[in-house]
């Protein structure tokens, strides 16, 4: 276990001080310059120095302080030296400041007696502590609570020492005895804490002779009772039920922390429903009471755990979740529906999605800012709502599509999709869906949306009238659009602000078009082609289909020649043109091939990408299933015969121990000893006079050298030091020191390397020694550099297409690399480069099928210090039979785009 | 539920001060704080953020981010507490929130943090009671050096006595031996000198060893020439032992008025500056104590002149038994006829009025006991008086700020009536910000800068007629002369403007009348010059 640290100042190098001038100032009457000069002990301590010249100074001349200050900085000095030699014995000068200790605390200041204990809380030296036991005892008793407080702290940390039950065999009894009179309720908590950690019997013999007063205990004093129940009733199944008694008393008590404290434990405890439905809804008071958006997010993470382990409980609390909406955090809104959508039923959907409306009707009337991200979202939900339970969706729809001229481009895309599925999925709503969108059309302001909503009308307007509306519709919104030199003119001389601006509703689609948008062109034109089509075969009348078609070919002409006129700063777009041509083709020449292609392959397509869809998400649930999934050794819990109130003892315990060690970094887990003997590096050749080899161990935030040094020769080498550099955002924790290294022997030196971002880093170094018949002259070896892969910190992630679209416009580094590979298959090409990035695709595998001869795909990547980074891989197979393209990287940071590019030059050629 | 550390870091990312509350490694909480700043989105709403093994609940404060780190079964709204009064705490040790500011106070900021969290859980503790436990300032630690001061004055005492007892027998011997006088007078000096020494080494067993600074023979030295001129009877002082039963303040308060008594100027070494009102709140030891307290209101002008002076006196009486409630108390009053008394409703007033006599209405209701009306007791008369009369005023202040150059002197002199003599006097002259102290050119008595509120102290301990008046001089960078003021000033005296004095107490019941006991003090409330 390494040397625990205590404290942490931040240390200016630039004014390192001098050890002799701290010397001096120490030794002076000074006070002020006393209690200066200890912290910059204190803090050259900290950096790594040892300055044990000092230590007998500080024993001389500040030990005898009377200056509270100097004390307590004492303490701390005490604290962080090092106070055991390198085989853990404790240094015999240790003993000198025990008196001084033991004068502490018999102090007649009691905030001095009451710092001393809390330092010896910290100490682990039993040699120590042992002389200093008669008086933490007596501390018991002091007329001060916040003397009291830490004694019994001290006692308990005494207790808790390896040694700790010779040393104070009779400390339970005591602190039993102590608890019994305590009044002050700080000193009641510790002392409960001391019980409980050290002798659980008498705790729960206390808990339970003062049960009928637990209400009125303090709260911390009823947090620990908390925790005690939570650990007893985990070794003792049998005697939960009074425990839950006494949760449920807590239940009601005036702290919120308490409350929420007793929630969390009922669930660890119980999973008999009564109990969870207690804790959920305590959970959902709290996330109504409380106004703090942290614990309305963290409350909400407790509901989604509960939802995930008890879902036909929490379905019954949906509405009393969905309350949580009302708060104007999108944060919190967001996740409050995404537990609300997971547990939907068809008992509930119908009050839900109500719920929902409401939502989306409030967002209309409040002048928020953030309403049309919030309806975006409600959108969405609902969306998700009318896809699981399509009978919704007719209740809905009509609501949606009023926000399809929502000036949220986001949130009219999300309906327009939504109208756009459900149309296809519920073709009872087709009629009114679809007179509704010709009725709203004139809304649509975005190019996107209209694109859309113009794509649904060329597909479902279907009879007679809807067919000759929608040609309306299309015509009125286009009205002037004649492209007649002075309408072109006109338009270009009024400014395109009119454009973005204007809410004017008819023509919005004109101006569209005017400011220079080609592909709506070419949209407006596939459709009206598609009316035209469809006119001709519910039309009776010759005439009238030929009057529709020389319309809709005035429009389509219309546009190109807009697209060619010179009014405009760009003129049309290759594609378009195209486009647009084969529609006037189409108009003049129609065939049955061209009409069923136009007319029905569009909608099969749909169908095939909906249905494509909907398995997509299967297979991430049966994917999601699969890995919970037991592994061949894991314990397997027959539910039949498990307790049916509780979970099995070793799952909880697992789970409350490991938290703390994982976040301590106590716990690692164990790494494959294989995988470790593949990092092996070594450092230095073999005809060196040292031989060194190091083993790296990636943690996340630091990295561990594990360098073996052997010392080749027949001699003894003297002040061995490996002196290490780094380069990139690695640094050094500790100063190196030096060893003697007998002829012959080796020696196992660690370092710590902390890591603080993302990017490939070089560890290079020195062995530097004197030998015994040379000692004036240092040898130095330089060592083999350790490069450190970028591949440590990033793991695979995945994100929405909408994030990932923003993230690549803002990030401000790319680094660009050209494709060089000898692999002549794109998806092959693309499967290497994801391995050798370990990153994630986002592009789903339908759109990379088929052999076109081109490939675009988006990776993703998170590293541990949470930086993004975005791969775009772009390829081409040419004639030759090569690849040819880019790989675009972007990030946030500098490193990760230089390191991920280095990595993909290098690993790109894919040799076999 | 474990904090395992509470730290402050910039927002680039710089680790200023982290204290640890649970064991763990250096890398480790280095490695955890440096990843924090980068997983600080921004334009979030919530101030926590949760990686796989640990949270991190976290507050903005200006440039930089108070933050604590918990374990993830953390109860969120426990730490939420925590770091609400971590966040308050932090501007009371370091000035400003710059990064510079907290490196300079970052050992106060543990210590403050270290009340807050003991063992990684939370104590229940407020501002207040943090600032004052890191204040350390003892009540306890005071008596106890009272205590020890006091026997060490007993020492001497014994040593002065033991010192006129050899002086007189080397007299005796001298005198029996040989007639000559002077030249032996300073032999005889030197020896009783060096018996001093001895004798105090000797008598220094109780505890306190020769090296505690009272025992150096130039003191002794100068006591005894002082003992010189004194009375032999003096010296046969009443016999104090070593039995500590009534407590040991009263035995000190007896040890000081004894030697007092002797004609010894002991006020510097055993009042404590702050000594009257600690004194006072002294539980009471006689059964009956009568309080006469008079507080004083004055604003000076600081031209000259009085815009205000009031002053308003009491009259309490506090018993401890029951059985002794009933009395009346008959007082005597100064021949000051400004002042007008007014007696507690309770009171019988003609009783008052025509007799001094101060006694309930109801002779059947004794006077209330026990400390049921607090450490004061019971109000049994008031009264007031309010003057514009210069003469009154026991302590005026002439401040004269003039600068010259880049540099402003002030003097100060103060001229005290001779109508009382004043203790533990202390006037505050507020100063502008200053870098460092100002430099004292000349004083009487005693001075101590406070850099923290930015006045300077000037205290006199004891002001009588040896020093009526007295000055001071001190110079500052360059100054407004209307940052000097408002100048306050804190005294006590135990003679009052009413010369209230209780003259008997007649028990109701029969028998001998109850001791009792008096005190009389004038303290100020509000003295100050504007």
């Amino acid at each position: 276990m390494e040397k625990s640290c205590t404290l942490v100042v931040h240390f200016d190098k630039g004014t390192p001080a001098l050890a002799n001038e701290i010397k001096e100032a120490l030794e002076g009457n000074d006070v002020a310059a006393k209690i200066d000069a200890l912290k910059k002990a204190i803090m050259l301590l900290l950096n790594g120095e040892t300055i044990p010249q000092l230590f007998i100074t500080i024993i001389r001349y500040v030990l005898p302080s009377e200056d509270h200050t100097v004390q307590k900085l004492l303490l701390l000095y005490l604290e962080i030296i090092d106070k055991t030699d390198s085989r853990g014995k404790v240094l015999p000068e240790m003993i000198l400041i025990c008196q001084n200790l033991r004068n502490n605390l018999q102090h007649p200041n009691e905030y001095i007696r009451g710092v001393t204990l809390r330092f010896l809380c910290r100490l682990n030296e039993s040699e120590i502590i042992e002389p200093l036991i008669p008086s933490i005892l007596s501390n018991l008793e002091h007329r001060h609570p916040f003397v009291r407080r830490n004694a019994v702290l001290a006692v308990m940390s005494v207790f808790k020492l390896p040694q700790g039950e010779q040393l104070l065999d009779s400390a339970p009894e005591i602190v039993d005895k102590f608890l019994s009179t305590e009044q002050d309720p700080s000193s009641k908590r510790n002392a409960f804490l001391m019980l409980f950690s050290c002798a659980q019997d008498r705790a729960i013999n206390y808990l339970f002779s003062n049960i009928d007063r637990i209400i009125d205990w303090g709260e911390q004093l009823q947090m620990v009772v908390l925790e005690l129940i939570r650990k007893v009733c985990r070794s003792n199944k049998g005697e939960k039920g009074k425990y839950i008694k006494i949760i449920i008393a807590l239940l009601n008590a005036p702290s919120t922390a308490v409350i929420y404290e007793c929630a969390s434990t009922l669930v660890s405890l119980s999973s008999a429903p009564t109990a969870i439905r207690a804790a959920a809804s305590t959970y959902c008071q709290l996330l109504l009471s409380q106004s703090d958006n942290n614990v309305k997010l963290i409350v909400l993470d407790r509901l989604n755990e509960l939802k995930s382990s008890n879902r036909d409980i929490m379905v019954e609390m949906v509405m009393d979740v969905l309350r949580a909406l009302s708060t104007p955090n999108l944060d919190i809104r967001r996740k409050t529906l995404d537990i609300a959508l997971e547990l939907i039923t068809p008992r509930n959907i119908d009050e839900v999605v109500m719920m929902l409306k409401k939502e989306v009707v409030k967002t209309q009337s409040g002048e928020h800012e953030k309403n049309g991200e919030y309806r975006q979202m409600l959108v969405q939900a609902i969306h998700t709502c009318a896809i699981k339970f399509p009978e919704v969706a007719s209740t809905v729809v009509h609501l949606l599509m009023d926000f399809l001229g929502d000036s949220n481009v986001a949130s009219a895309m999300d309906v327009v999709v939504f109208v756009r599925e459900i149309i296809e999925t519920n073709p009872k709503l087709r009629i009114s869906i679809i007179t509704r969108l010709l009725d709203t059309f004139y809304q649509i302001r975005a190019a996107r949306v209209c694109s859309c909503a113009l794509w649904i009308i060329g597909e479902y307007c279907l009879s007679l009238s809807e067919v000759e509306s929608g040609i309306a519709t299309i015509k009125q919104c286009l009205d002037g659009t004649y492209a007649t030199q002075s309408a072109a003119l006109e338009t270009a001389m009024s400014p395109p602000t009119l454009v973005q601006g204007s809410l004017s509703s008819i023509g919005n689609l004109r101006s569209l078009i005017l400011s220079g948008d080609f592909f709506l062109g070419a949209v407006v034109a596939c459709t009206l082609t598609k009316l035209v089509l469809r006119l001709e075969e519910v039309q009776t009348s010759k005439a009238e289909v030929n009057k529709a078609t020389t319309q809709a070919l005035l429009i389509i002409v219309s546009m190109l020649q807009l697209g060619q006129s010179s009014i405009l700063p760009h003129p049309i777009d290759n594609d378009s043109y195209d486009r647009i041509v084969l529609c006037i083709r189409l108009l003049c020449n129609t065939g049955d091939e061209i009409r069923k292609i136009w007319l029905q392959s569009c909608r099969q397509s749909f169908v095939k990408m909906l249905a494509d869809k909907q398995r997509r998400e299967t297979e991430e649930i049966k994917a999601k299933a699969q890995i919970s999934n037991a592994q061949p050794d894991d314990l397997i819990d027959f539910y039949h015969l498990k307790s049916r109130k509780g979970m099995s003892q070793l799952e909880l315990e697992d789970e409350v121990q490991d938290d703390l060690k994982r976040a301590t970094g106590e716990f690692t887990k164990d790494a494959d000893d294989a995988n470790k003997l593949n990092r092996i590096l070594q450092l230095t050749g073999f005809s060196d006079p040292v031989y060194a080899e190091a083993y790296v161990t990636v943690h996340h935030y630091d990295i561990v050298l594990d360098v073996t040094v052997i010392n080749r020769t027949k001699e003894t080498l003297q002040n061995l030091c490996l002196e290490l550099a780094t380069m990139g955002d690695l640094k050094l924790v500790e100063r190196p020191q030096n060893y003697t290294l007998a002829p012959e022997s080796s020696k196992q030196i660690k370092a710590n390397i902390k890591v603080s971002s993302t990017e490939t880093g070089v560890i290079f170094g020195n062995i530097v020694y004197e030998t015994s018949s040379n000692v004036l002259e240092r040898t130095v070896i330089v060592l083999n550099d350790i490069h450190i892969d970028i591949m440590d910190y990033i793991s695979p992630a995945s994100c929405a297409d909408v994030a990932f679209r923003t993230m690549w416009a803002e990030f401000e580094w790319e680094n660009k690399v050209a494709v060089n590979t000898v692999l002549q298959d794109e998806r092959d090409f693309l499967n290497h480069i994801i391995k050798s990035t370990n990153m994630k695709c986002l592009t789903p595998p339908s759109a990379l099928e088929g052999d076109c001869g081109f490939l675009a795909a988006n990776l993703y990547a998170k590293s541990v210090f949470g930086e993004d980074a975005l791969v775009n891989v772009s390829i081409e197979k040419q004639a030759d039979g090569k690849l040819s393209g880019y790989i675009r990287i972007r990030s946030k940071t500098q490193g990760i785009a230089l390191s991920l590019g280095d990595k993909i030059t290098l690993k790109q050629k894919g040799t076999a | 539920q474990v904090v395992l550390a509470a730290s402050i870091v910039s927002k680039s990312g710089k680790v200023l001060v982290s204290r640890q509350f649970v064991d763990m490694s250096r890398i480790r909480i280095e490695g955890l704080l440096a990843a924090f700043p980068k997983l600080v989105g921004t334009g979030k709403q919530h101030t926590y953020i949760e990686t796989e093994n640990v949270r991190y609940v976290y507050q903005p404060m200006e440039a930089l981010y108070l933050l604590l780190v918990t374990n993830k079964q953390s109860n969120i709204l426990e730490d939420l507490t925590t770091l609400r009064l971590l966040s308050k705490l932090v501007p009371e040790y370091s000035y400003s929130l710059e990064e510079e500011d907290i490196c300079q106070h970052a050992f106060e900021l543990i210590f403050a943090f270290d009340e807050v969290i003991s063992l990684g859980h939370k104590e229940n503790v407020t501002i207040a009671q943090v600032k004052q436990y890191c204040e350390m300032e003892s009540h306890e630690e005071k008596l106890h050096k009272l205590v020890m001061q006091s026997k060490i004055n007993e020492t001497k005492d014994v040593m002065k006595r033991k010192a006129s007892e050899i002086d007189k027998s080397k007299i005796e011997k001298n005198r029996g031996d040989k007639g000559g006088f002077g030249p032996l007078q300073s032999m005889g000096s030197g020896k009783i000198e060096n018996s001093f020494s001895d004798l105090s080494i000797s008598s220094s067993g109780t505890g306190f060893g020769s090296g505690s600074g009272f025992g150096l023979s130039s003191d002794v030295d100068s006591f005894s020439t002082k003992s010189k001129g004194r009375p032999t009877s003096s010296a046969t002082a009443p016999p104090k032992g070593l039995g500590m039963k009534l407590g040991k303040s009263q035995r000190t308060n007896q040890f000081l008025e004894s030697l007092k008594a002797e004609g010894e100027v002991i006020l510097e070494d055993v009042q404590p500056k702050l000594g009257v009102s600690q004194a006072a709140a002294l539980p009471p030891s006689d059964p009956i104590t009568l309080t006469v307290e008079e507080k004083l209101n004055v604003t000076l002008k600081q031209d000259g002149g009085i815009s205000n002076f009031d002053v308003q006196g009491t009259l309490s009486l506090q018993i401890l038994d029951k059985e002794d409630g009933h009395i009346q108390v008959q007082v005597q009053t100064g021949e000051n006829q400004a002042i007008l008394f007014k007696t507690h409703p309770n009171m019988n007033k003609e009783l008052f009025a025509n007799e001094n006599i101060l006694g309930l209405k109801d002779l059947n209701r004794p006077f209330p006991t026990g400390q049921a009306g607090g450490s004061e007791g019971v109000g049994l008369l008031r009264w007031r008086m309010q003057s514009n009369d210069e003469s009154m005023v026991p302590l005026t202040i002439n401040c004269w700020p003039s600068s010259s150059g880049n540099e402003t002197y002030v003097s100060i002199e103060y001229e005290a009536s001779s109508m009382f003599d004043l203790r533990n006097v202390v006037i505050s002259v507020p100063l502008p910000a200053l870098r460092e102290a100002p430099s004292v050119r000349q004083i009487d008595g005693e001075w101590r800068y406070d850099s923290r509120n930015s006045f300077l102290e000037w205290s006199i301990l004891l002001i009588d007629n040896s020093n009526r008046s007295g000055s001071m001089e001190f110079v500052v960078p360059q100054a407004e002369s209307s940052a000097f003021f408002p100048i306050s000033v804190r005294f006590t005296a135990t003679d009052t403007f009413s010369d209230l004095k209780v003259t008997n107490i007649i028990p109701l019941k029969g028998g001998n009348p109850p001791k009792h006991s008096q005190r009389t003090q004038l303290i100020t409330e509000n003295y100050q010059v504007v």
